[in-house]
Parts: C-alpha cells; sequence; structure tokens
C-alpha cells in the first residue's frame, strides 16, 4: 500500500505540473516539454521490449512513421480535424505489430534486431511508392489550419503529457501483475520460464504490439504537431537510435532509466546548440559517445548507477526471493539471475 | 537489354553483395556478433578511397587494393583490441551488438559532419563505362572484375582458413573458445585478427563501391542491411553459400529497379523475408 | 614435487565448489581422484588448468604459483587437460584436433606420427570428422591431442565415462607408454576400481572437501566407501 501511495502522489504531482505548463514556462518551453515527453514515452517503450522482454529493436521507427502516416492521411481524407482520427494510429500500428510479430518472432537475438530494421525499411519503401501518400513530397495536414496555434499548441502539449503518463503507468502497473512476473522471468531466462510455464511467446507477443501502438500513437501525435510528413522524417532510423540511446545511458530494465536518459539526451542537446552552435549531426555523435562508454564502464546504466551507490529508490519493480527456501538452491537462483541481470537490471535486491 | 541482361548483370552485382556479405559472415561465425559497424566501415572505405584516389589521379583505383586491405585490417584489429573484446567480457550477448550499433552511429554521423551528404563517385576516366559483348548482352568491366575479386577473396579467404595453421586456430575458437584455451590460445587475440580480416574485406568492397556507384555517408546503412541478409540467407559458416546468397540478392535487386526505378532495395529484402520464413537455417546452415 | 595444492577454495558464483583443498603429485606419478557426481572433480581439474576463475589458496606448479595465471598460459606450462566429454573441435579433422595440440611448440617426444603409432586406429581415420567417431575413438583424439603438447603434467577428466569397456581398456593401457616419458598423469574416475588398479596413489573427494588419501594398492574397500559416499 505504501508503494501504491507513493505511485499515486507522483502521477498527482506530475498531472499538476503538466496543467499548469504553460504558465510555468511559456511557449518555447510547451514546445520543447512536447517533443520530452514523446521521447519518454517511446524510450519507455523500447525499454519495454529490450529491457524487461529480451527482444531488442531496431526497427521501432516503422511504427512511428506509419502512426505519423495514418493520422494524417486519414485526417486529409476524411476532412476531420486530426484530433479524432488520432487513436486509428495505435490501432493501425498494433494491427500490423500484431500480423509481423509472428514472422519477425521466429528469429532470435541479433537476427531479430536487425530483421526489424530491415522490415521498418521495406515498410518506408512501400509507403514511398503508394499512390497517394506524396512520395517524396511528402503530406501537409490539411485540416489543421482551423485550429488556432496556441489551442493547438497546448492540446498537443497535453495529449503528450497523458500519454507518457499513461504508459509510464501501465508499464509500473504490467511488471507489479503476474503478467509483469512473466515477462521478467523471460527477460532472464526465457527457457527456464517456459520449462515453468510461463507462455513465452504471449508475453513478447504483448510487449511488443503494445511497443507498436504505443510508438504509433507518438508518431501520430508529433507528426499531426508537426503539420507535416515526409518518408524521411517519419521513418528515420535517429528515432530508434535515440530510443536505444537514452534507455542504454539512462539503466536499461529499469523505470527510472529512460527518464534519466531522456533528461541527459536533451540536457546535451541544449548544451551543443546553445553553448557550443553544433549541428545536429555532432549531437548523435556525442551522444552515441556517451552511450558507448556508458556501456563499457557502467553497462547497467546511470541510474542503477547512483540508485546502488546512494541506496534511491524511486519506481523499483522488486522481487524478492523467499527466504525460506534451503541454501543451495537460493545462491543456485541468485547465481543465475545475477549472471543475466548484470546488465539487464530488474532491481534486483 | 532484354530481361537476360538483366538477370546476368543481377549475378554480377552479386558479386559485390557477397563481397559485403563475407566479412560480416566471418566475424559473426567465429565470435557470433553481428557487427553494426560493417556497413558504416564500407561507406567509410569508399570515402577514404575517394581521398586517397584524388591525391593520386594517375594511379588506377584498383592499385589501392592491398594498401586499402593493410590499412582496413589494422582498423578491425585495433577495434576489435580495444574496445569490442571489453564489451564480450560482459555475461549479456547483446552487450557486444549495442556497442557496435552505437559505435556504427557515431562514425556515420562524423561522416555526416566531414564529407557532406553530396553524392559522390570515384572517376575512373573510361574504364568505369568499359563494357564488352558477351552473347550480344553488354556486361560491364567493372561489374566482371567485381565478381572475379570477390571470388578470389573468397578462395583466399577459404585457403586461409583450411590450410593454415591460423585457419586451424580460428575454427578451433569458433567452435569451442573455452577448450581452445588449453592449447595455449588466447581467444581475444583470434577474435582481433577475424576483426580485421572482416575489415579488409569490408575495406575491398567499399573500394569497389566507391568505383561502381555514387555512395553518401547514408550508403552504410544500404550495405548492412545487404551484407545481413547475405549471410543469414547464406546460412551459418558457408561462404559459398554466402556467395550464392549475394547473387540472389544481386538478381532480385535488379529485376525490382526494372519493375519500379524507385524501389530502392525493396525487392531484395523482401526476397529475403520469404527466404527467411521459409528456410530459417539459410542456404546451407551449419549452425543456428 | 611437480604439483601442490593448498588450502584451494573454489567457487561458482556465490556456491562453493571446493573447500581447502591440499593435494600433492610428484613429477611422473599418477593419482586418481574419485568421488560420486557433484564432489568436485571436474571442477578441481578446471581450476589446475585455468579455466574456473573464483578461487582462492595456492596451486603451485613446477616451482610456479599459478594461481591466478590464465588457461592460456598454464597451458604453455605444461599442464594438458583432457577434458570432461572430451570436447573435440567439430569443424576440425582428427589431425587437425591433433596438431591443435602442438600449438605451443614444447620439446618433448609426442609428435603427430608417434600419436599415430600409439594409436593406430587414429592414422586410418586422420581425416575423418569427430562426429563419425565412436565415443571410444574420440576417446583417444582427446587424449592424443593432450599428449601432442608434451605436456609435465596430464589431466584425464572422467575419459571412460560413457565408453564400452574395450574402449576403456585401450585408454588405460596408453598410459603405461605415456609415463615411460616421466609424464605425471592424474585421473579423474568414477570406477574406483579401475582407478586404483592404474595409478600410484588415490584421493577421494566428497562436497568439494578431500575425504581420504593413500596409496592405490594399499586402498581398504571399506573405508573408500564411507569416504565416498560420507556416512
Amino acid at each position: 500500500m505504501k508503494k501504491h501511495s507513493a505511485t499515486l502522489s507522483t502521477l498527482g504531482i506530475f498531472v499538476i505540473l503538466a496543467a499548469a505548463a504553460p504558465w510555468l514556462v511559456g511557449d518555447g518551453g510547451v514546445a520543447l516539454l512536447f517533443e520530452v515527453l514523446l521521447m519518454l514515452t517511446m524510450a519507455q517503450l523500447w525499454n519495454l521490449l529490450a529491457g524487461y522482454t529480451g527482444l531488442v529493436s531496431m526497427g521501432l521507427q516503422c511504427f512511428v512513421g506509419l502512426g505519423g502516416y495514418t493520422t494524417i492521411f486519414a485526417a486529409n481524407t476524411f476532412s476531420v480535424s486530426p484530433y479524432w482520427v488520432l487513436p486509428l494510429a495505435p490501432l493501425v500500428c498494433g494491427l500490423i505489430g500484431a500480423v509481423s510479430a509472428p514472422f519477425l518472432f521466429r528469429l532470435r537475438d541479433a537476427y531479430f534486431s536487425i530483421s526489424t530494421w530491415v522490415f521498418a525499411e521495406v515498410v518506408a519503401m512501400l509507403v514511398f511508392i503508394t499512390p497517394g501518400l506524396g512520395h517524396v513530397t511528402g503530406m501537409t495536414l490539411e485540416t489543421a489550419r482551423e485550429i488556432d496555434y496556441e489551442t493547438f499548441l497546448l492540446a498537443n502539449f497535453w495529449i503528450a503529457a497523458a500519454l507518457a503518463a499513461g504508459v509510464v503507468t501501465g508499464i509500473f502497473a504490467l511488471l507489479q501483475s503476474p503478467l509483469g512476473l512473466g515477462l521478467l522471468s523471460v527477460r532472464d531466462d526465457d527457457v527456464a520460464a517456459a520449462s515453468i510455464g510461463v507462455n513465452v511467446w504471449r508475453n513478447r507477443f504483448i510487449a511488443y504490439v503494445a511497443a507498436a501502438a504505443g510508438c504509433g500513437l507518438a508518431g501520430g501525435i508529433s507528426f499531426m504537431a508537426a503539420l507535416f510528413i515526409t518518408v524521411t522524417t517519419a521513418f528515420d532510423l535517429n528515432w530508434v537510435v535515440a530510443m536505444i540511446f537514452t534507455v542504454i545511458i539512462g539503466g536499461i530494465g529499469t523505470l527510472e532509466g529512460p527518464i534519466v536518459g531522456v533528461a541527459i539526451y536533451y540536457g546535451i542537446r541544449a548544451l551543443l546548440t546553445n553553448v557550443f552552435a553544433l549541428s545536429g549531426s555532432w549531437y548523435l555523435v556525442t551522444l552515441g559517445a556517451i552511450a558507448v562508454i556508458t556501456m563499457l564502464v557502467a553497462p547497467r546504466g546511470i541510474w542503477p548507477f547512483i540508485r546502488d551507490r546512494f541506496g534511491i529508490e524511486l519506481l523499483r519493480v522488486s522481487r524478492k526471493l523467499v527466504d525460506d527456501l534451503p541454501h543451495a538452491e537460493t545462491t543456485a537462483i541468485t547465481s543465475k539471475t545475477t549472471a543475466n541481470s548484470r546488465f539487464l537490471d530488474y532491481g534486483s535486491d | 537489354m532484354g530481361w537476360t541482361g538483366t538477370i546476368v548483370n543481377g549475378v554480377l552485382l552479386g558479386g559485390l553483395y557477397g563481397l559485403f556479405g563475407v566479412g560480416l559472415a566471418l566475424v559473426f561465425g567465429v565470435t557470433r556478433i553481428v557487427n553494426i559497424m560493417h556497413g558504416e566501415f564500407i561507406a567509410l572505405s569508399a570515402f577514404i578511397a575517394l581521398g586517397v584516389s584524388s591525391l593520386l589521379p594517375d594511379v588506377h583505383p584498383l592499385v589501392l587494393i592491398m594498401p586499402v586491405v593493410i590499412v582496413s585490417f589494422a582498423l578491425g584489429y585495433a577495434l576489435q583490441a580495444v574496445l569490442v573484446n571489453r564489451s564480450m567480457r560482459l555475461p549479456d550477448p547483446l552487450a557486444p551488438l549495442l556497442l557496435t550499433f552505437g559505435l556504427s552511429v557515431i562514425v556515420r554521423n562524423l561522416m555526416i559532419e566531414g564529407f557532406g551528404v553530396n553524392p559522390r563517385h570515384i572517376r575512373q576516366g573510361d574504364f568505369g563505362q568499359l563494357s564488352i559483348d558477351v552473347f550480344g548482352i553488354p556486361v560491364g568491366v567493372l561489374p566482371v572484375v567485381t565478381l572475379m575479386l570477390a571470388v578470389t577473396l573468397f578462395v583466399i579467404l577459404q585457403l586461409l582458413l583450411r590450410r593454415t595453421e591460423l585457419g586451424r586456430i580460428v575454427r578451433a575458437t569458433a567452435d569451442n573458445a573455452e577448450i581452445v584455451r588449453l592449447m595455449g590460445v588466447r581467444p581475444a587475440s583470434v577474435y582481433n585478427i577475424v576483426m580485421g580480416l572482416s575489415f579488409a574485406l569490408a575495406g575491398v568492397a567499399g573500394l569497389m563501391l566507391a568505383l561502381r556507384t555514387t555512395f553518401t555517408p547514408f550508403s552504410g546503412v544500404e550495405r548492412l542491411l545487404i551484407s545481413f541478409e547475405v549471410v543469414v540467407m547464406g546460412g551459418l559458416g558457408s561462404f559459398w553459400g554466402a556467395m550464392l546468397a549475394g547473387i540472389a540478392l544481386g538478381v532480385a535487386q535488379l529485376v525490382g529497379l526494372r519493375l519500379n526505378p524507385n524501389s530502392g532495395f525493396l525487392y531484395a529484402n523482401l526476397v529475403f523475408f520469404a527466404f527467411v520464413m521459409l528456410r530459417p537455417n539459410g542456404l546451407f546452415g551449419t549452425r543456428q | 614435487m611437480l604439483l601442490d595444492v593448498a588450502s584451494l577454495d573454489a567457487f561458482y558464483d556465490d556456491l562453493q565448489a571446493l573447500h581447502d583443498l591440499n593435494i600433492q603429485v610428484e613429477r611422473g606419478e599418477s593419482v586418481a581422484l574419485v568421488g560420486a557426481n557433484g564432489a568436485g572433480k571436474t571442477t578441481f581439474m578446471r581450476c589446475l588448468a585455468g579455466l574456473i576463475e573464483r578461487k582462492r589458496g595456492a596451486i603451485t606448479f613446477g616451482g610456479h604459483n599459478i594461481l591466478r595465471m590464465p588457461a592460456e598460459a598454464i597451458a604453455r606450462r605444461g599442464i594438458a587437460l583432457v577434458p570432461e566429454g572430451r570436447m573435440l573441435f567439430p569443424s576440425l579433422n582428427v589431425e587437425e584436433n591433433l596438431l591443435m595440440g602442438a600449438l605451443g611448440r614444447r620439446p618433448g617426444y609426442w609428435n603427430l606420427q608417434r600419436i599415430f603409432t600409439l594409436f593406430p586406429l587414429l592414422a586410418e581415420r586422420r581425416r575423418q570428422m569427430p562426429n563419425t567417431l565412436s565415443g571410444g575413438q574420440q576417446g583417444l583424439v582427446a587424449i592424443g591431442r593432450a599428449l601432442m603438447a608434451n605436456p609435465e603434467l596430464l589431466l584425464c577428466d572422467e575419459i571412460s565415462l560413457g565408453l564400452a569397456p574395450v574402449a576403456v581398456d585401450q585408454i588405460y593401457a596408453s598410459f603405461s607408454r605415456i609415463r615411460i616419458e616421466g609424464t605425471a598423469i592424474v585421473v579423474v574416475e568414477q570406477d574406483v576400481k579401475r582407478a586404483a588398479s592404474a595409478t600410484d596413489r588415490i584421493y577421494c573427494l566428497l562436497e568439494g572437501h578431500v575425504t581420504l588419501q593413500g596409496q592405490s594398492r594399499k586402498l581398504d574397500l571399506e573405508e573408500l566407501t564411507r569416504a565416498y559416499f560420507g556416512t
């Protein structure tokens, strides 16, 4: 119960801050926070896949792009405000995720990862050559012209905030549930998990579809706000690059990790653009260098490093081992999980 | 040019694709790591070849093959020794994958900053346009040279692996890296050499790419995906399978471009997916 | 003394597998290590070969402390392990597997030709792949591979496991030839009788402790049974 009230109060604070943001940070701040919240959502989703299910995706940009195209295409085709068709984005992406998962799941580890990348490229190319989607020139969101700028900005911001809060809370709740325990066991050792009756495939499937839908919605919101979409921006590899880097730096397999990672991501960007006046590519180089160094020096990420140093606990989803197991069994279990969780961490005690 | 011509040229293109893939196959077969930097290094090689070629305008670019091999080997060796081996000490198999992913992003963006996004190409006077008539089909000399080069390198690699002591050591390390230590072999040293060889092959591939077509800092991504597809379709542990896979993809690519000039690598990718679903172990897969 | 192990503790992560082991082997001696499954025999062998990271105590070989030495270095110093399960390299044929043993280029009696003389069966099959050989034949290759290193100490871990008695006979028959060169041998065995008849001294392990040691010829069966099963 204590954990729940802590969660609720955190959520409450977040809601209040989000509501008050426009008056606290002004338009520019809101626009930046909008980006940050979407980035956080996507990072949490990538982390759900890689950190909690062991599926390292290099193709989530596929759903970001599809979500964007779905939203803008539907809004233009039905001549409605994009807010009405926004729910289509997660629907379409969830569907395509569900359909592609059985195929992609046949492959393991690195094979899976790169195949998701190939899949994203295939989808991008299909969108590119499909008539009616703008080809090289892209598509503009026609039906947003009626909305005034201020309302548009705020509405999008609050939707993004709601999405971020929803995803984080959802993942938190998921991991506390039996399904969540199943996910963690799959991550640690899928053969062992299967042998005790955990439905490995189903757990991964649910996580994959959720990530697809979530990224689709994030993409829909992002491109709706941008009013314009091209294949290059929609299916840009750098979407998933950012997800991967933020999670690796922040702390893979923890809920706080992506939050820390996103903060560092935007902090570095501000530093490089404002102080050093460097362009986007240098930013990625710096971020990449930090990610590489983090992986070699503090492989579990910055958050676990800090947490273990100072013993702080925020959103930990921990699992205590039963104390009355005979010593040998306990040590055997911890030795296995220690080996795996040195890199992927679920807050082992 | 009829369909026959397209297919013939697809086969020749397959030589280049096979060359892309064999370096990746070698590394994966021995270390179990997919080197995501592989594609970026092919692109980087192309840029370096371009640079050297413009410094030495009177030297034919094909002469550069030996220096490219040596420099690339050294770079690959150093990369493995300094960075990748370190990531392999961690128990997590994702670590090297994510490390090479991070490195690939760094290299790609450094190339964007350093060389700009405009397409480049090595001018070789008439050599690039030379073509000969084979049974009425115009066939580029450069693609034929590329295919011959690829096959030659393949054969050298096979001889190295099958007939030399170093080759024995590499194959044994690929089989069982722990037991090979009992014979006095340091697996990390073997990995260094293998990565060096892989980079050397990628370097030559980059050089041939630069001669054949235009390239940008974004060319690496496409080459990685092709390399990966070649390795997977060819099957683990089989270099000739990789060669055949390269040819299959080359043909798919050109046929696809003929059907829709704007389709990029779509058809090659689709062939890959279809193949992998039907035969997950690849053409001659010996290990999964 | 060729090998002097003192107060050896070994761990698999948090689990302690060996407790305060004291074991000695003289030059040219043959020693048996017996015990039930899980007693720690293989762990001990792997410690000697340098494959176990977490250990403390002292392992002195030929006057040098090899406790912290990596396996590659230990191999070059003259310890050769025939691992449990034989562990031949599946991608290499018989001859290539044997040649792998000679990488250290240590001087000594054994070379490819002499291994083929010791095991004529292998000469006929020199180009065959390991998976086409029987378990017994694979065992011969594994021993041959270790001998090619001209070791001072040969460690044989459960080489008779899963083999027909005829094959095991052949392997043990080769030991006398091996010992002529002055190589010390440590044999891990579950078959106590076989172990006792082929060696000078015997140690018994139980749950990571030495529970018995003595001359093989003077072995008291009752005492050994107690030491083996811990009753």
